[in-house]
């Protein structure tokens, strides 16, 4: 309840000042749907027509139906796109053309007492505002309904800029291609390496922390406290021998 | 503004995240839809080309339909407004021209049959229809009469106009009830002074005029002419007078005596029309089955239209194959010794494997053959529960006493029971006795059938898989019944128990055993019940007494000149809720008030005035009678559907004031602690449930709601909102969530609640059933699958439609697009790059080796 009051209140007070607004312009609000039909009260005739652009309209005019609020009144398509739904007494509407193929805005459409037609764009949460519409309705399908989700597809490109492989395959291209490029064996290249490896070691006096859990784990066998990392590199292919 | 925008940027970043949709190449995989037209009343071949495949059907639900005569599939189909407005109330057809006579003769309509579109429509006067008819002049029909009570006016067929209108005379005493043109320029209308005698007018096609007026003829016996006259060919009147077996005479234009020729007449009633090319027959029989029959009376195809009137339904599972249910058979029996148990194990695992072989084999041989000629038709006899138990039984019932058994995986109708004796406006309430569950006991459906007016019940005993009548006989019920409640319990054959209230508050039980009789004297202290009587506004709880009469224990009333009771609504008794309670965002729990005794009662004032209507909901337990929460919607009509299940009651009504559809969500909360958290009892809950509320606009009216049901309750919960559109939208109950915040906050984020937004949206995408739209639905049925993810759906009214929806995603079985092609190339490559690598490195070894 709590988190229902606050909102409706703003409403109202905005309603409230559209209403205000509008009654100076226009008479007729509109009342209740249907509520009030009299079995002799006037009824009228809604009418308009539907188009579906670059579509023939006996392609489609056998699916479709008009529905005015609801079912409350249906009406059909004749074979031109044209439509009338007859019998509807004085009120506001909400007038939709349904097919399952083609996707139609809603247009709410007010019919006076006296039988002045008037057509404004839906708008559930500012029910008062009027954007006209024209009257005979002119309704153009906006597209075909999405009723699909696509599938993920999978392709190449997608799967090498994942950024997952390419923080994988990078490193993997440097680590192969590296050494090739520079020739480790050469002794002078292998001190100005050592040398950058030191500039970006900030302390070298401070152990490494995987040198230090070695040799906490590995106890007396461990590897005698080597200088920088990067004879690590070196070192196993001195062992394999 | 700028707020709600980001809002619903929010919403749709989060939708995209969480909600299942349907795949294109899905479609039709495990979904089918059937489409019906109903009880037809008119028909008509096209005939006005020689190869024409078209029937056309005007049906009692205000259905006009075109038929294709080959294969008994729909061309088109238009469905008009339900109830007597929408009424079809004569149809005739010229060449390419159906014109149609609706509402009680206050449209006419011409629709285009090769297209299905209208030519137009026009309202006529108003006065009740009596009939109409195409009228000629030499081989060239222009016009069509329409005969109204007092006046018959004649319109032009190309555009509708109206050519002329002429009052009738004397049409307060002439019951005027049938129109004929002969094609020579004149217009008769054909009266009838019942038991008196007939009167004829003819009119002038030209001007109106009346040319002649014949009131002659005295036929005590005729009444209606429509019943008992046709105008055969030359303008002949011919009239049966089935009293004395009589065939009358009478020409139209001469106007000589009645001649009478005595006869006897065997009156085919379903014979619905005739055509002269040799000959085609459609033949509507009582249970409303449609069958075409041609030339050498060979049936072409049937249409059930029954089933565009489905009332209630349930789904059975499926029984076990005989193997298996030979392996479960086993564990029924006695055991008789050691020597002859391991026998019997191993006979039925021989089996089981003789079984397997046999499967494998029919793959095997099914592979070889292209994919178009494997059939796998569903027969009654190779009916077995698939290994997730998606493949169901749907018992339907529909109005016309005709029951069906549909196989829910294909939609092909395996059995079908025509109950002759069903009262003209009967109430049906299907329930599951005893499930599949209980080898070797068959399974056992009741089908309790009411007479709405007299209160008079019967009951239908069969078996859902076959579709037999069962043996047992169900009691003779002389008294009307007032309410019929399933119990848990079972008797010594595991059929659930029928306790069956009568208007003397007697309780009787079927099946009625001397056990079942036994069990309940035991458990009768806790068996409560309720009535409701909506004419008087009362609902009333009652507990059982040990002798089975009942004690009146608790009783609301609800002021009948004020408000009304429209419906009660329970949860359902399969319902499984898995979690307690909501984690919040500080890892708190907020328990949910789990009341399975709790009833929602929907209350609609009887003043309509749109400043006073409100809707009212009451939350009563259903054993004392408290009221634990009432909420009114001032300013708001109904109908008012409504969903009630776990802790919450969701409910849509039609707001007057703002004309437009809202949807308010009531969510029950015990609070932080739970009280008594091993059972529920609604006599021993002291604390009232923290209630909240919340309400949202839908931009749509709604036809009916169900929400999602899954096995063990692990899955989220959708609702299923039939539209008016054909539309079956899947939307998921977070939306309709009472703690959605207006505000964003850590803690809500925290707890995936979504922002607050005024307006629900309808995403065609949450159609289940894409462009297979169903119209006029009237009911939603869930059932939960084998498989937690899964649930099947049937939605029917005018249309069946099956699907399977998966409200959490599919998290339990593999994905349909899963990629096997992609998982093993990569499993390959894999195990061949080792091998490679493997080999390389031997070889690199070996080259340092002998450095």
């Amino acid at each position: 309840m709590l988190h229902r009051e606050r909102i409706p209140l703003l409403w109202f007070f905005f309603q409230a000042v559209v209403v205000v607004a509008w009654c100076f312009t226009d008479m007729e609000t509109g009342p209740g749907a249907g509520v009030s039909t009299q079995p002799n009260g006037d009824r009228f005739k809604i009418e308009g027509r539907a188009i579906v652009p670059g579509l023939k309209t006996q392609d489609w005019v056998s699916t479709a139906r008009i529905l005015v609020e609801g079912e409350e009144y249906v009406g059909f398509l004749r074979t031109d796109g044209s439509f009338a739904v007859n019998d509807v007494p004085s009120g506001s509407y909400v007038v939709e053309i349904v097919t399952p193929a083609h996707r139609f805005e809603p247009v709410r459409v007010d019919i006076t007492s006296k039988g002045k037609m008037r057509a404004r764009l839906v708008n559930y949460i500012k029910t008062s505002e009027v954007i006209r519409q024209p009257y005979p309705l002119q309704v153009r399908a906006n597209g075909p309904h999405t009723y699909f989700m696509k599938r993920e597809t999978w392709g190449w490109t997608d799967f090498l800029m994942n950024p997952m492989v390419m923080m994988m395959v990078l490193p993997l291209l440097i680590i192969v291609l590296l050494p090739k490029v520079v020739n480790t064996n050469d002794p002078e290249m292998r001190k100005e390496m050592e040398q950058s490896m030191n500039m970006l070691n900030p302390n070298p006096e401070l152990p490494d922390v995987s040198e230090l859990m070695t040799k906490l784990f590995s106890g007396s066998k461990g590897s005698s406290k080597a200088g920088s990392s990067s004879s690590k590199g070196t070192r196993p292919a001195v062992k394999r021998r | 503004a700028m707020a709600r925008l980001i809002w619903l940027c929010l919403k749709c970043i989060m939708l995209y995240s969480t909600v299942q949709a349907v795949f294109e190449d899905q479609v039709g995989k495990f979904d089918w839809r059937q489409q019906y037209v109903g009880k037809v009343r008119f028909s008509h071949f096209d005939s006005h080309v020689q190869s024409s495949k078209k029937v056309l059907v005007a049906t009692e639900n205000n259905v006009f339909a075109s038929l294709n005569t080959r294969t008994g599939e729909l061309f088109w189909r238009h469905v008009d407004k339900t109830g007597p407005e929408g009424n079809i109330d004569a149809l005739l057809q010229h060449g390419q021209d159906a014109v149609l006579v609706v509402g009680n003769g206050r449209l006419l309509r011409s629709w285009e049959i090769n297209i299905g579109g209208l030519n137009w429509e026009i309202v006529l006067d108003s006065g009740s229809f009596q009939s109409a008819c195409l009228v000629g002049q030499q081989d060239t029909v222009k016009h069509v009469a329409v005969l109204k009570k007092t006046i018959i006016s004649l319109h032009y067929l190309s555009n509708g106009h109206q050519k002329w209108i002429e009052n009738l005379p004397e049409s307060e005493t002439v019951d005027y009830q049938a129109v004929y043109s002969g094609g020579n320029g004149e217009v008769y209308a054909l009266g009838v002074v019942p038991h008196s005698h007939i009167a004829i007018v003819a009119y002038s096609l030209e001007d109106g005029e009346i040319i002649k007026q014949v009131i002659q003829m005295y036929t005590p016996w005729l009444s209606n002419i429509q019943a008992s006259c046709s105008v055969i060919d030359q303008g002949v009147l011919t009239c049966v007078d089935s009293a004395t077996v009589s065939l009358y005479m009478l020409d139209l234009h001469l106007q000589s005596q009645m001649t009478q020729i005595p006869l006897q007449l065997y009156v085919q009633a379903f014979l619905k029309k005739d055509d002269s090319v040799g000959y085609r027959v459609i033949v509507q029989t009582e249970d409303h089955t449609l069958t075409f029959i041609q030339q050498p009376g060979r049936v072409m195809w049937t249409r059930e239209e029954a089933l565009s009137d489905v009332v209630t339904m349930e789904m059975v599972d499926l029984p076990l194959t005989g193997t298996q249910a030979e392996l479960e058979g086993e564990f029924g029996k006695k055991a008789d010794g050691l020597m002859s148990m391991v026998l019997k194990r191993l006979s039925s695992q021989l089996i089981l494997l003789q079984a397997w072989i046999a499967h494998l084999w029919k793959l095997f041989y099914d592979a070889r053959k292209p994919r178009s000629q494997v059939k796998n038709d569903v027969t009654i006899e190779n009916l077995s529960r698939d290994e997730f138990n998606l493949q169901k039984m749907m018992v339907m019932v529909t109005a016309s006493g005709k029951l069906f058994g549909i196989d829910s995986k294909t939609g092909s109708i395996l059995w079908r029971h025509y109950l002759n004796n069903i009262p003209s406006n009967p109430a049906f309430k299907l329930m599951v006795q005893r499930t599949t569950a209980h080898f070797p006991h068959p399974p056992q459906c009741t089908l309790l059938i009411k007479d709405k007016d007299t209160g008079l019940a019967t009951l239908h005993v069969f078996n859902p898989i076959f579709g037999k009548k069962s043996h047992i006989s169900p009691p003779p019920l002389p008294q009307p019944i007032l309410q019929s409640l399933i119990l848990p319990l079972m008797d010594q054959d595991y059929a659930k128990v029928l306790l069956l209230v009568d208007d003397q508050y007697k309780v009787s039980a079927f099946p009625s055993t001397k056990n079942v009789l036994q069990q309940l004297q035991e458990m009768a202290s806790s068996i409560f019940f309720y009535l409701i009587d909506s004419s008087q506004g009362r609902l009333s709880g009652y507990r059982l007494r040990t002798d089975l009469s009942t004690e009146l224990i608790w009783e609301v009333v609800v002021p009948t000149e004020v408000q009304r009771i429209v419906s009660v609504k329970g949860k359902r008794p399969n319902e499984h809720v898995h979690s307690q309670g909501r984690v919040m965002g500080d890892r708190s729990v907020l328990y949910k008030y789990l009341n399975p005794n709790l009833l929602a009662v929907v209350l609609e004032s009887t003043d309509l005035h749109q400043e006073r209507s409100f809707v009212g909901i009451l939350l009563i337990d259903g054993v004392t009678g408290r009221i634990i929460h009432e909420a009114v919607q001032r300013k708001a009509r109904g109908p008012v559907h409504v969903v009630h299940s776990e802790n919450w009651v969701v409910y849509e009504y039609w707001s007057t004031k703002s004309r437009r559809n809202e949807f308010s969500v009531i969510e029950l909360y015990e609070g932080m602690e739970l009280y008594n958290s091993t059972v529920f009892s609604s006599l021993d809950r002291p604390h009232a449930p923290q209630v909240l509320q919340q309400s949202y606009i839908f931009p749509s009216s709604i036809s009916t709601m169900e929400a999602t049901l899954t096995e063990k309750g692990i899955t989220s919960r959708h609702l299923l909102i039939g539209l008016p559109s054909g539309g079956i939208l899947s939307l998921p109950k977070m939306f309709l969530d009472p703690r959605r915040p207006e505000i964003v906050t850590e803690q809500s984020r925290e707890e995936n609640l979504i922002p607050y937004a005024p307006e629900l949206l309808i995403r065609t995408e949450w159609f289940i059933n894409y462009n297979q739209t169903v119209s006029r639905v009237r009911g939603i049925y869930t059932a939960p699958s084998g498989l937690e993810s899964t649930c099947l759906v049937v939605a029917y009214g005018l249309d069946i439609y099956q699907t399977r929806v998966y409200p959490s995603k599919q998290f339990d079985v593999l994905k349909d697009d899963y990629d096997y092609m992609l998982i093993s190339s990569v499993l390959l490559a894999l195990f061949f790059a080792t091998m490679i690598s493997k080999r390389l490195a031997e070889v690199k070894l070996l080259n340092r080796a002998w450095r």
